[in-house]
Formats: structure tokens, sequence, C-alpha cells
């Protein structure tokens, strides 16, 4: 499903270089939830961008459904992010000034889909992580793992193949954080969603089918 | 996306009220420049409706002082054959204050049945019309004739004539001046519209008198068509001539092509102060739009990073931010235009309503112009943003 060879990033300032990530090579199947870890900095955020396409690698190849996408224009790579993708960040990046449903809707505004068409599948998302009773509130108006459930809906509203989170429970209380990996755990079982989780806590990443750890850029297990 | 771009924009009503209320009052702004430049336009491409090149004015102060009117009018007369003598004088009219672009008025009303009008009122000779080549449009001029007519004949404009008669035929038609109720004096004629307060000024209802021989002692201005090859050896000459005639007389000799220019100025005056405040309007509106664009863009980051994650392409985003800016200086339009188009159908400063409607037409394009030049860059600045760089900054 995904396929990483020999990625190399490498950020470079007008007076140093520094390595982000050496020589990874990963193949996460179809259907896989997949754990990294590793400490700060050690550049499991930039795998997860380079996997989810927002940030190009300075070497190496990336495939995704055996697809090599490398070379894609900034229109088609965005196409394909809406499609095949759906991201779930630590600090949510909910709108504040849209409502719960109009934040759920926002990756179908990117497709040839009617108004009507979007909230149905809003209204769907928001059921599967039990916010249906939200759907007319502001972000500011809810609970961390409120938001972070929002999140999720606002994912998986494109029915996307692959889910990436940057560690989603990073900014929640244990209680909530079981709450929002139950969800991840349910989606990942129950449709068969490949994921993709950044995460710090080892309990979780347990939860999962496989652990990934990275240290300085490089793969270490 | 425009009704999500709505949703944006009116949930964030507070922070853009203000943005809003900028367009609005620059609207407003250049809406007034406008009507002043779509007036002027209009008025300047109307014809002149007078032929003012080669043709001189003579100030002078009367210096030949007697009671007598008959002695006083053959004192004028002799210098009349005496100017029209010199090989290039073609024609000769003494005329009142009033003469053309002399920024000197002399009004009255002139009533018919019970419509009234005020009228500038032209005291001319019956070779006024030749000096400055009016043209008759209906009727005729003045005519020798006219001095021993049973009512005292009266010339007037095509303006007056709309305003006065409407679609009827003036000739023969009887009026009177406010200045002289019980006698009433006949249209003999009509006569095309001259801009004698300038290019830039409408022409306002006009009437010509004919002047009699008492008029010279209130007279001080000579008219003068001269031939094309006078030159300023000529203008020494003639004011030589007149001088020498009219001992102890100031005597001043102006070309009305340059009278002409210097009325044009005085009008456009107003106008230059207008666009100059306007300019500087625009310039801080630019500045201020452009500052906000660029603030907002900044402060929304995240969500930039965020549209780019979930399928926006960096073009989308800097449609995205130049369509708000769109549909904000829409809303503020349509609050401007509402106020703007009070004045064509409250009729205020009696313009015509093509004028004002014209004028929202371009101050519309104007504002539309401007918002979407301040918001390219800024827009394109977002849609430079990487997302995965954004979205770790929030």
């Amino acid at each position: 499903m995904i396929s990483l060879q020999n990625i190399q990033k490498v950020y470079r300032t007008s007076t140093i270089e520094t390595l982000a990530l050496n020589s990874i090579n990963l193949n996460i199947k179809k259907g896989e939830f997949l754990s990294v870890m590793g400490p700060s900095g050690c550049g499991k955020s930039t795998l997860l961008n380079i996997m989810g396409l927002l940030d190009a690698p300075s070497k190496g190849d990336i495939n995704i459904d055996d697809q090599k996408l490398n070379n894609l224009s900034d229109k088609q790579l965005a196409q394909f992010r809406n499609k095949k993708l759906g991201f779930i960040f630590q600090s949510y990046h909910l709108i504040n000034d849209l409502k719960v449903l109009d934040n759920v809707m926002l990756p179908l505004l990117y497709r040839n889909s009617s108004e009507k068409e979007r909230k149905q599948s809003a209204s769907e998302a928001l059921g599967k992580v039990g916010l249906s009773n939200r759907v007319k509130h502001f972000p500011t108006q809810l609970s961390g793992g409120q938001k972070q459930r929002v999140a999720i809906a606002r994912a998986i509203v494109g029915k996307p193949e692959i889910i990436l989170a940057d560690e989603p429970t990073g900014n929640l209380d244990s209680a909530m954080g079981n709450e929002v990996m139950d969800i991840l755990l349910h989606l990942n079982k129950s449709e068969g969603t490949t994921i993709v989780m950044v995460t710090h806590d080892e309990h979780m990443a347990k939860k999962t089918h496989r652990l990934m750890r990275l240290f300085d850029g490089s793969q270490v297990q | 996306m425009f009704r999500h771009l709505f949703k944006l924009i009116w949930n964030k009503k507070k922070q853009n009220f203000l943005l809003i209320s900028e367009m609005f009052v620059s609207f407003l702004v250049i809406f007034a420049v406008f009507t002043l430049l779509v007036y002027y336009y209009q008025n300047y491409r109307t014809p002149m409706g007078i032929d003012y090149e080669n043709v001189w004015v003579v100030n002078y102060t009367n210096s030949y002082k007697t009671e007598n009117t008959d002695s006083l009018a053959q004192f004028y007369e002799t210098l009349r054959q005496t100017v029209k003598s010199l090989p290039q004088v073609e024609e000769i009219s003494f005329s009142s204050e009033n003469f053309p672009f002399s920024m000197s008025t002399d009004g009255d009303g002139l009533v018919y049945n019970k419509s009234r009008e005020q009228v500038d009122v032209f005291n001319v000779e019956d070779s006024y019309k030749d000096v400055l080549k009016i043209k008759v449009l209906d009727g005729r001029w003045f005519a020798s004739q006219d001095a021993v007519a049973k009512e005292r004949p009266v010339i007037i404009n095509e303006t007056l004539k709309k305003k006065l008669f409407g679609n009827e035929n003036p000739v023969g038609k009887l009026v009177r001046f406010d200045y002289d109720e019980k006698t009433k004096v006949k249209v003999i004629g009509v006569v095309e519209d001259a801009k004698v307060k300038g290019d830039y000024v409408k022409v306002d209802p006009g009437s010509f008198v004919r002047l009699d021989t008492g008029s010279f002692h209130q007279l001080g201005n000579i008219l003068i068509r001269i031939s094309p090859d006078a030159d300023a050896s000529f203008e020494g000459h003639l004011y030589k001539t007149i001088s020498n005639y009219m001992k102890n007389s100031n005597i001043e000799i102006e070309h009305l092509v340059n009278k002409r220019k210097d009325i044009n100025y005085f009008s456009l005056v107003p106008m230059i102060v207008l666009s100059i405040v306007a300019g500087f309007l625009v310039v801080n509106v630019a500045f201020g739009l452009f500052g906000v664009l660029w603030y907002n863009i900044n402060k929304r980051r995240g969500e930039i990073g965020l549209r780019r994650a979930i399928g926006a392409s960096g073009k989308s985003v800097s449609v995205q931010l130049v369509s708000e800016s769109m549909i904000l200086a829409t809303l503020s339009l349509i609050i401007g235009s509402f106020f703007a188009v009070q004045f064509p159908l409250l009729n205020v400063f009696d313009l015509p309503a093509g004028v004002y409607i014209t004028a929202i037409v371009l101050s519309v394009i104007f504002i539309y112009l401007l918002v979407f030049i301040c918001s390219l860059y800024p827009g394109k600045q977002a849609a430079s943003i990487y997302p995965a760089v954004a979205l770790h900054e929030e």
C-alpha cells in the first residue's frame, strides 16, 4: 500500500545542514495499523509529512498503491491527498470560525459534490465518532477529546484509504486518549483503513499491529 | 465554495467590519471623484457653440464723460469704424461684461406662462453673432429693424428653449423678465448652446438682449474678430489706435483663447483638489487592505496548511483568499451603491442621472480592481506557504 524506498530528508540553511531522515525503507500493507515512536526531533513528523505528501524527500521514492508520487504537480498532489489520505493532528487544526459540521465538510469542498451530499457525509462521519449532537457547535465550545473526534470525522469524511495521525492523543488525558484510540482501532478493524500513527505513548503504540522506532532520523526497529 | 466563503466571512463579521467600512468609505470618495469626472467629461464633449479662436477682447474704461447718450453713441460709433477699418479686423462688437470665458455673469428670471427659469442675460450688438460665429437654429438674429420693434426682441439658447418651452416653438412667443414684469419681450430666435463658462461647465439657460445706444454708459468691452495672420505687432498697433482715440482710458487686450485656458483651469481646481484627496485615500486604503490581508494570512497559516493537507492546491488557496476579499468588497459596494443611488433618485445637485449611474459603475469597477490588486500578492504568498511547516507551527 505505502512503500518508502531509501528516503532521505535534509534541511539546509545557509550555514548548516540537518539530516532529518536517513535511508528509511518502509512498506506498509493495506489495512495495517503502524505506530511510529521515537524521541522528540528524531524525524517522526517529517516521516509522516513525507508519507502525507506534505513535504518532499531530498532523496528516495514514495509509492502509494503502486503509484510513484515523486514527480506529481502541486495540483495532482492536492487531489491525491484529498482522495486517498486523511490527516489527524495533535493540535486538531479545526477552524474556529466554522461550526463542527462545516469543519467536517471541509475536505469535500475540494471535490465535485453537492452541498446536500457534503452535509450527509459529514453527518455520517460525526455519527461514527459519536458527535451527532454537536454539529452546530463551534470548536471553541468543545472539549479536547471532542475536538479530536471532530478532527477524526474530518479525516474520514472523504473515505480515504490511509489515515496519517500525528500524535492524536498527545494533547488528551488518558481517558480521552483511549476514546480516540478506540475510534482509530475501530476504523482500522471495521473499515480496513490503513493507519500510520506517530506517538510518544508506548501503551497506545502497543495496541497497533506494528511499531517502528526512529532515532536521529534512522530506523532502529 | 462561495457558500463556504460567505459562512467564513459571516462568522468573522466583527473582524471584517473594519475592512468593509474602509472599502465603503473609499467607494463613496471615489464615487464623488468619478461623478465630477464624468460630469466634466460630458460637458467637455459637448460642442463649444462659438468660434473663439482669433477673437480678442478689448477691455476699456469709459473716458468720454458725458450725459448725452447720442454724443456717447457717436463717440463709440467712430471708434468702431476706426477699428474696423484696420485691415486685420474682420468684425467688431461691443459687449456686456459677461462675454465668453470672462468669469462674469449677469442673470435674471425669465417667465413664460407660469414657468420661470433663471437665465444668463447677454447684452449684445447685432454684430456679436458674426464675431463669435454663433449658429442660429430657429428664427433669426438681431437686425437694425429691431430698434423700432413694438415688442423688445430677445433671443434664447437651446437649453432655455427646452426648459421653458419643451417641444413648443418659442419663436414669436411673448415672455417677460423679472426686472420688468410689465413689459413683454418677444422671442425672435433660438441659437445653439455656447459653453461661455468654459469647457467643463454645463451650459445654463441663456438669453440675448439687444444693446441700445444708451447702453454705452455701462459697457466696457469690445470683442474683435481678427484675421488669422494678425500678430503681436498688430496687437500693438490696435492698442495704439484705441488708446490714441480714448485718451486717459485704461485699455487692456486679451485673447479669448487665453481666457478659455484660464477659466478651464479655474474650473478644474476643485477636481484637482478632490483627486489629490482621493489619491491619498486610495493609497491609504490600498496599503491598509494589503496590510490587513497580509496580517490575516499570517494569522491563518495553520488554516492554510490544513486546507493544503486536505486537498487544496496552492492556486486554490490563493483563489480562496482573493475571493474572500472580493466578497468583502461586494458587501461594501452593495451598501455603498445603496447610498450612491439616492443621488440620482433624489436629484441631488441637479446633475443628470446618467452621470451618477456612470460614476457608480466606474467606482464599482475601480474598487473591485483595487481590492483585486491588493489581494493578489498576499494571495500568492498564501499559496507558497509550506503546509508541513504551517501545520507544525500551530
